[in-house]
This record gives C-alpha cells, sequence and structure tokens, in this order.
C-alpha cells in the first residue's frame, strides 16, 4: 500500500472513530440520561445501553448518576431547643434523581452541586424548624426513654420529602444526624463544669483516706491505752497482793521496833550507797575516827 | 505564487484564532485541564502566526518597491532620481528594517512574558485544581481530534509550502498548526485515560505542557539575549527572532530523524540512510506505529482480576448476562469502549476511623496519654452524665445547665464488601456513606449512656453494640457490606479536662495510702501497747515473787538478829554499822576532811569533770581543807 493510501486510511479511520463519538453515547447501569434537541429536553433513557444522538450541538446528553447520593451540611450550625437550650447539629441524607428531565430543568445543567445546594437549605430549615419543637433531654439523656434521636431524624427527613416531592426531581431516602456539639463559650463551661466534678471527687477522696485514716489511728490509740491501762491495773493488783502477803512477815519487827528501825536504816544506806555517790565525812565519822586515833588497839581489860 | 503564499499565512491565522477560541470553550464545557492548557499554546501561535504574516507584508511591500525603483530606472536612466537620499527612495525596505530592528524584539519579548507567565500561572493554576470529573467526555475526545486532524493537515500543507518555496515566514504558523494538532491528539489520549479510570492523567497532561511552555519561554530568552551579541553581516538574512527551534522539532520531528540518519552516515563512513533496515523502518514506521495501536487495543480484551478483586463487567454500559461479576483470573471481553471493567476489592479489609484524624507522626510515639493529644485532630463528642442530670434536679428550671460531658473517641471500624452489586450500584460512594452511618450510631450511642459508664463498666460492651448498629443500619440501607470490627481503642475525655481525671485517680491512691498508714500505725501501737501491758504484769508478778519470800527471808533474818543483838546489842550495832559502810560506801567516792579547823568554809565542785579535775589535785586536796 502506498504510503498516501495508509495515510488516507489512518485518516479515515480516525474520522470514523470521532465521527462514532460525536453520533453515539453510552447509558451505564448507574446512570439516566436526558437528551435535548436545540435545548429542548426531548427523550430521557434510564436504561443502560447504547443509544444513538445528532451530533453536537443540535442533540445533547446530559448523563446523571441515578444512584442515591451523599449529602452532608457544610456547616456545623447552632440552633434552639424547646427548652431554650443552644445546640448544633449537623445531619446527613442519602438523595437520588428520581426525575432525570425535572431535575434538569429546575438546575442549571442538572448541576449536582447546585441541587445539593438547594438541598442544604430545604434541610436546614426543615432540621431547625424540628430541633425547635424538642427539648435538649430528646438529644441527649442518660435516659433512655428520654432520647427521641430517631424520631427527630424521621420528622425531619419527612418534612424535607414533603418539600422535596415534585418539585425538585430527587427524592430524599433517608436522613440522619451526624453530629452534635455545643457553642464554644458553652463547651469551654462544660469543660469548666467536668473540671469541678473532678475536683469534688479529687476531694472527697482525700476526705475519706483522712477521716478513715484518722478512725483507724484513734482506734489504735483506744486500743493501746486500753491494753496499757489494763496492764497497770493488773500489774498494780499483783503488786498489791505481794505486798500484802509480805505484810504477814513483817509483824515481826513489832517484836523489836528499835532494832527493825536500825536494820532498816543500815539496809537503806547500803542501797542508797550503792549508785554513784559521793560521801563528804569528816574524822569524826566512824570508822574514819580512827584516822586521829592512835594507831593501836583498845587494851585488853 | 507570493499571493498564494500570502494566503496560505492568513489562513493559518485564522484556523489558530479558531483552534485557539474553540479549544479552550470546548476544555472549558468539558472541564479538561490538558485541553484549556493546549488552548494557550494554539492561543500563542495565532500571535506569532499574526506577526509573521505582517512581516510577510512587510517584505511583499519592499519586494514590490524594488521592482517599481528597477522599471523607473530602466525608463529613465540616470536621472535626478538618483540624487534623493536612499531613504525616500525606498519606503516600504526601511518599513521592514524598522519593524524587524524594533518590532520583532519588542514582539518577542512580550511573547517571552506571556510564555514565562502562562507557564507560572498554569501550574499555580493546576496546583489548586484537583482532578474534576469529566463532561462530556466523548464530545471532547471527538471535537479535539476533528481539530486535531484539521490542524493537522493544514499544518503539512504549510509546512510542506515552506520548505519548498523557502518561505521562512511560513513556517512558524506552520509549526504552531502541527504542535497544536500533536497537542490536541494528546488531550484525546488523555480524556480517553480518565474516561478508562486514570483520573489524575488530565492533570499531569497539563503539568507536562506547562513545563513545554516554560522550555519554550526558557528558549525565547536564551535567543534574545544570544541576538543582543549576534554579528551582524549587511545582506545576511536575520533569522527569526520568535521562532522557536523548540517547536519546529516537536512539529517536525522527521527533521530530527533525518539529522540523526546524515549524523549516523558521517559516522559510519557509508550510507546508513540507504540501508535495507533504514529504508524498511522509514517505509514500514507507520504500519508499526499503526500496530502498536492495534496491540494497545487489543490489550482491553484481557481483564485479570487480581486476589481479593471482583470486578462488573458491563457492554455498553450494561452488565453482561451471566458474566456480571468477575472473579480473580484471567477473563475475555469485548474492547474498550465496548466492554467495561471495574473492579473492587471485595476480600481485602477495608477500614476507616470515626472520631479523629490520624497522625502519621504522632503514630510513632510509644506512649499515649490522655492529656498529650495523639492524632492530627480529636473530635469532642456529647455524651450524657448523670452527675450533671443530678445537679439539675436542684436547680430553677430556667438555669438548668445542660446535661452533658464531652468525650473523646477513636474507633476504627474494619469491614469487606459482601455484595459488590449492592456496593456500586445502588450508591455513589457507599463507602463515605458507610462513614456517615458508623458516626452517626457512635453519636447516637454515646447521647444515651453515661460518661463514666462508658469510661469504665460498659467500655466492653459499648464496641460490640456499635458493631451490631452499625451492620444493623448498613443492611437496613442494603449496602451490600459486612462490619468485622469496631474497635474501642481509645475513649477518654477531652484533652484539655484530661489532667482532671488522673488527678481523681490520683485522689484514689492518695486515700489508699493515707488509710495503709493509718493502718500500719494501727499496726504497730496496738501489739506494742499490748507487749508493755504484759510487761507490766509481768514486772509485777515478778515484784510479788521477789517480795514475799524476802519478806519471809527479812523475818527469819530478824529473828537471828534480835537473838544476837539481845545477845550483845553495842557490838551487834557496831557490827552491822561498820559492815553496812564496807558493803555500801565501798564503791562510793569518798572526800574525807581531816583538818582540825572545821569553821573554814570548803567549796567542792561535785561534777564529774570537775571531779576528774579534783582526782588529778587529790593529793593538794586535802592540803587546803588540812589548813
Amino acid at each position: 500500500m502506498k504510503k498516501s493510501n495508509l495515510s488516507l486510511l489512518v485518516g479515515f479511520l480516525l474520522v470514523i472513530i470521532f465521527g462514532l463519538l460525536l453520533f453515539a453515547y453510552q447509558v451505564r447501569q448507574t446512570q439516566v440520561a436526558v437528551v435535548t434537541t436545540f435545548g429542548k429536553p426531548t427523550s430521557d433513557r434510564t436504561e443502560p445501553g447504547l443509544y444513538w444522538k445528532m451530533p453536537w450541538p443540535i442533540q445533547k446528553v446530559y448523563q446523571f448518576d441515578k444512584r442515591i447520593q451523599n449529602f452532608e451540611e457544610d456547616k456545623f450550625e447552632e440552633t434552639f431547643t424547646s427548652d431554650k437550650k443552644n445546640l448544633l447539629v449537623r445531619v446527613y441524607a442519602g438523595w437520588r434523581i428520581i426525575e432525570p428531565r425535572v431535575f434538569l430543568q429546575r438546575f442549571a445543567n442538572g448541576s449536582v452541586q447546585e441541587a445539593e445546594r438547594t438541598l442544604e437549605g430545604l434541610i436546614r430549615t426543615e432540621k431547625n424548624a424540628t430541633v425547635g419543637k424538642h427539648p435538649f433531654s430528646h438529644f441527649i439523656s442518660p435516659n433512655e426513654n428520654d432520647l427521641k434521636l430517631v424520631e427527630i431524624e424521621q420528622e425531619i427527613l419527612k418534612s424535607v420529602q414533603e418539600r422535596a416531592k415534585g418539585n425538585y426531581g430527587v427524592e430524599v431516602r433517608f436522613l440522619g444526624i451526624k453530629k452534635l456539639g455545643l457553642p464554644e463559650s458553652i463547651t469551654q463551661k462544660v469543660f469548666d463544669r467536668m473540671k469541678a466534678e473532678r475536683d469534688r471527687l479529687v476531694q472527697e477522696y482525700k476526705g475519706q483516706g483522712e477521716s478513715q485514716s484518722i478512725i483507724i489511728r484513734a482506734t489504735a490509740d483506744r486500743e493501746r491505752d486500753s491494753i496499757l491501762a489494763q496492764g497497770d491495773a493488773d500489774a498494780m493488783r499483783i503488786r498489791g497482793q505481794g505486798d500484802a502477803e509480805a505484810a504477814k512477815f513483817y509483824s515481826v519487827f513489832e517484836k523489836a521496833p528499835e532494832l527493825a528501825l536500825y536494820i532498816l536504816g543500815l539496809n537503806a544506806l547500803e542501797q542508797t550507797l550503792k549508785e554513784r555517790s559521793t560521801l563528804i565525812l569528816d574524822q569524826r565519822t566512824p570508822p574514819f575516827n580512827l584516822l586521829t586515833a592512835k594507831p593501836e588497839a583498845p587494851a585488853k581489860k | 505564487m507570493e499571493r498564494n503564499i500570502r494566503k496560505i499565512g492568513l489562513v493559518n491565522l485564522w484556523v489558530l484564532l479558531a483552534g485557539a477560541t474553540t479549544s479552550f470553550v470546548l476544555a472549558r464545557l468539558s472541564a479538561s485541564f490538558a485541553g484549556q492548557t493546549v488552548s494557550v499554546f494554539i492561543g500563542l501561535g495565532f500571535l506569532i502566526a499574526a506577526v509573521s504574516y505582517f512581516q510577510m507584508r512587510l517584505e511583499e511591500r519592499e519586494r514590490l518597491e524594488r521592482l517599481e525603483f528597477d522599471e523607473l530606472a530602466k525608463s529613465r536612466g540616470g536621472s535626478a532620481l538618483f540624487a534623493t537620499e536612499e531613504a525616500e527612495l525606498f519606503a516600504a525596505r526601511r518599513s521592514r528594517e524598522q519593524f524587524e530592528r524594533f518590532m520583532v524584539p519588542a514582539f518577542t519579548v512580550i511573547l517571552f512574558l506571556l510564555q514565562a507567565g502562562g507557564a507560572f500561572l498554569l501550574w499555580r493554576w493546576l496546583e489548586k485544581s484537583s482532578s474534576a470529573k469529566l463532561a462530556e467526555p466523548l464530545v471532547a475526545m471527538a471535537l479535539f481530534g476533528l481539530f486535531a486532524l484539521v490542524l493537522f493537515l493544514l499544518g503539512k500543507y504549510s509546512a510542506g509550502i515552506a520548505r519548498l518555496e523557502g518561505q521562512r515566514l511560513l513556517r512558524p504558523g506552520a509549526s504552531y498548526l502541527l504542535l497544536g494538532a500533536y497537542l490536541c491528539f494528546v488531550v484525546v489520549a488523555s480524556v480517553a485515560a480518565v474516561e478508562a479510570g486514570f483520573s489524575r492523567v488530565d492533570v499531569f497532561a497539563a503539568r507536562a505542557l506547562c513545563v513545554l511552555l516554560a522550555l519554550n519561554a526558557l528558549e525565547t530568552m536564551v535567543s534574545l539575549v544570544l541576538e543582543i551579541y549576534r554579528p551582524r553581516v549587511k545582506g545576511q538574512q536575520a533569522r527569526l527572532l520568535y521562532e522557536s527551534r523548540l517547536v519546529g522539532l516537536l512539529s517536525q520531528p522527521e527533521g530530527l530523524i533525518t539529522t540523526a540518519a546524515q549524523a549516523l552516515d558521517y559516522q559510519f563512513g557509508f550510507k546508513v540512510s540507504e540501508t535495507w533496515f533504514y529504508r524498511f523502518l522509514e517505509k514500514a514506521l507507520a504500519w508499526l506505529v499503526l500496530l502498536q495501536l492495534g496491540a494497545l487495543l487489543l490489550s482491553t480484551c484481557f481483564v485479570f482480576m487480581e486476589p481479593g478483586q471482583e470486578g462488573l463487567l458491563e457492554r455498553f454500559g450494561r452488565p453482561v448476562e451471566g458474566r456480571q461479576i468477575l472473579q480473580p483470573g484471567a477473563h475475555l471481553k469485548f474492547p474498550w469502549p465496548i466492554d467495561r471493567v471495574v473492579r473492587y476489592s471485595t476480600q481485602q479489609i477495608q477500614s476507616f476511623n470515626v472520631g479523629f484524624i490520624p497522625d502519621p507522626e504522632r503514630e510513632k510515639e510509644s506512649t499515649v496519654l490522655w492529656t498529650v493529644p495523639h492524632y492530627k485532630e480529636e473530635f469532642n463528642l456529647l455524651v450524657a452524665s448523670r452527675d450533671s442530670e443530678a445537679a439539675l434536679a436542684t436547680s430553677a428550671p430556667g438555669e438548668q445547665a445542660v446535661p452533658v460531658s464531652l468525650l473523646t473517641v477513636g474507633i476504627p471500624v474494619h469491614y469487606q464488601i459482601s455484595d459488590v452489586k449492592a456496593w456500586a450500584y445502588s450508591y455513589s460512594d457507599a463507602g463515605q456513606l458507610l462513614e456517615k452511618i458508623a458516626t452517626r450510631e457512635v453519636v447516637r450511642y454515646l447521647v444515651g449512656v453515661d460518661l463514666n459508664e462508658i469510661m469504665s463498666t460498659a467500655r466492653q460492651q459499648t464496641a460490640e453494640v456499635l458493631r451490631q448498629r452499625i451492620q444493623d443500619r448498613a443492611n437496613e440501607l442494603d449496602l451490600g457490606v459486612k462490619i468485622l470490627f469496631v474497635g474501642l481503642q481509645d475513649i477518654h475525655p477531652p484533652v484539655k479536662v484530661a489532667p482532671y481525671y488522673e488527678a481523681v485517680v490520683a485522689a484514689i491512691q492518695e486515700k489508699e495510702a493515707r488509710i495503709l498508714e493509718a493502718q500500719a500505725y494501727s499496726s504497730n501501737q496496738v501489739p506494742v501497747a499490748a507487749a508493755k501491758a504484759k510487761r507490766k504484769v509481768l514486772e509485777a508478778e515478778a515484784y510479788r515473787a521477789r517480795k514475799v519470800p524476802l519478806a519471809e527471808a527479812q523475818k527469819a533474818r530478824f529473828t537471828n538478829q534480835m537473838a544476837a543483838y539481845e545477845a550483845s546489842p553495842t557490838i551487834f550495832s557496831a557490827r552491822s554499822y561498820y559492815q553496812t559502810m564496807a558493803r555500801g560506801a565501798s564503791g562510793a567516792r569518798k572526800y574525807i576532811l581531816a583538818a582540825t579547823n572545821t569553821q573554814d568554809v570548803l567549796n567542792v565542785n561535785l561534777e564529774d569533770k570537775i571531779a576528774k579535775s579534783l582526782m588529778d589535785s587529790a593529793a593538794g586536796l586535802s592540803t587546803p581543807g588540812a589548813k
């Protein structure tokens, strides 16, 4: 094949391929499509497959995702509960296009971003209205009977569904509360309260420790004193018994009281001098009087 | 012929303008980054073609002026006409020279600024842009392909005319036409790649084109600098300053091949370019490229599913009956774009986190403390508080505080896709929805439990309850997913109040310490007291045991002493006295005043230390006393 023929063939193939791209389009399982002819919607394609069309700009195909799409509020919005408490609520929702032609007409070029902006306005309005009907305890409470979170979600969903029905070509399938919060200033106060609660517990535990410590110590002191007192009493009683029993033998001293006193004096003197003592005596004190007498024995009689 | 060339130049000019405008509009509509970048190249090509066309017209005017002058010179011969100034005679030539001297460098400077500024701004713009979804990709591919064909055909024709006729001023426009054609093919390829699932290719292609534009700017700047130092030889035709060699090379790569062939001929000493292999390559190159493209298309007929993957096979967008789900292994399918396979990792365990955003840097830390943030971001979640509720009971209705506490949780969730069709076809982003469901269930659970309970007794059951709730909700929405694990790896008060929670634990320890200290005191005091009491009793018993026999012995002794006394009262008394003194005073320190003068007053310090000195001077003590 000549080079020019080859070039022609390649050019022809390319023209065929690019032409096909202009005349054909696919709709996937996950998509729906709306075909417009000179801007006017002329047909909807809800089933997947290969379809033909007139080239742009005569016909234009708008393809949309027909699956459920996620939506979440951009803003974490503050609102009031029925008992005048501030609460921040953020919700998410699942929505899908059910009427592609209506969807295309309602939103510029079928813009999903535009649709989500509209949906956000709807959801915010209904959410705030619904939150305002419920007390704070319906959102947060340790008592299970008070909590009405699921019911609140259903209320918001129902209101949004009613508003969206037939107007936007979309259906909101489900809605959930994704985040609950408090304004920063209140959050700070909650922190303060939590700190105070903890501080109360700290003091409580310290007090309990101190109190139990004092009780245990006092009990121990009482028991100690009681034991010691009992010991003293027993000892005193036993000593008394000893004294009484000894006293029986002291009656003998009555037979010669002067001698008894003299001997007791000597005994006491001896006992006294046993400890560290210093005696200052003069030469008249027997037997030191011998120091001044002549060193000779008394004469025999 | 000259007139024809000017026409070609004009056509090039308008085609480039139309190409730049339409490619920009189309690229904007289809949101193709590469397309928008290519439109900048074609726009610059239009400017260059416009300047070269203007220069072409000036040269044409000069040529006509020269012809006219030659005619006049022939008809009049040597006349006064030649007496006039040359500048007055050749106005067109002067205009052309002025244009080349001032306008061309000025335009080249502007061109450089446009190229450099364009490259910079485009790069900045691409950095901020994420890979957006293309709109009308098939239309974009078709129209860019057609642009490419038109630009290519016209560019080839213009380049051929420029080469054959030696029309240097036609060359820049032709080069940009060809470059525009190739770049339009690049856009088609990048859009096709994005459609095939490689969503970043469009951005990467756009960045590569930015680099090319920056190189082009660099080349223009170098040309400007070299132009200053270029030797000017009268009569020598100057090279077009704004013509890019880089663009010329890219738009006509065969020139490079010819140059390479000539270099090989020179190097090897024989005509390499005349060998059969070279000639075969030259002839078959187009076929080889076509073959390559065919092989590329054929390769899209084979699908190899990796272990743990499942694929959804679609033909013209419709699930293929009987082969809807492709299991791991090799599969055949029709080529792209007839059949298309979307892969999902169904067996692989996937995960996400609720309550925090992990921080790769902090994950390296070996200790996790409540008081130190250990994630990139930790969210404070509301949790019910019985303590606060109890406090509310004592408050007036309007003054009640909110009965909540705040808690930080770190909950990893592991899951597996159990039904790939439900996962892929029911939701646009099932993974993201699952995260929202999990977060909602965590929030719903926390608002109904007490802070202290969840952090202590209810902690174990919380993870299982959460897993079950997330699974139930996913089943309710037919998400096609199995929740394998929900972990409560982290649950603690926010960092700001965490130290106060630790203080409570410290206080409990302190309480225990105080009680233990008291118990230790008690354990010591009671037995010691018991022992002391026992000792007292025993001492008393000892006293009694000593007292009674002693009294008895004393009685016996006294009876005997009485007999002895009656026998000799004086001797008994003296003997008893001396024995007592001998026994009792033997250990005592004794000072005996042997002096007769007893009126003197002696001062004796009986403190021990003094006593020692007294001992030292014992010899002298009696002396003063004696005196």
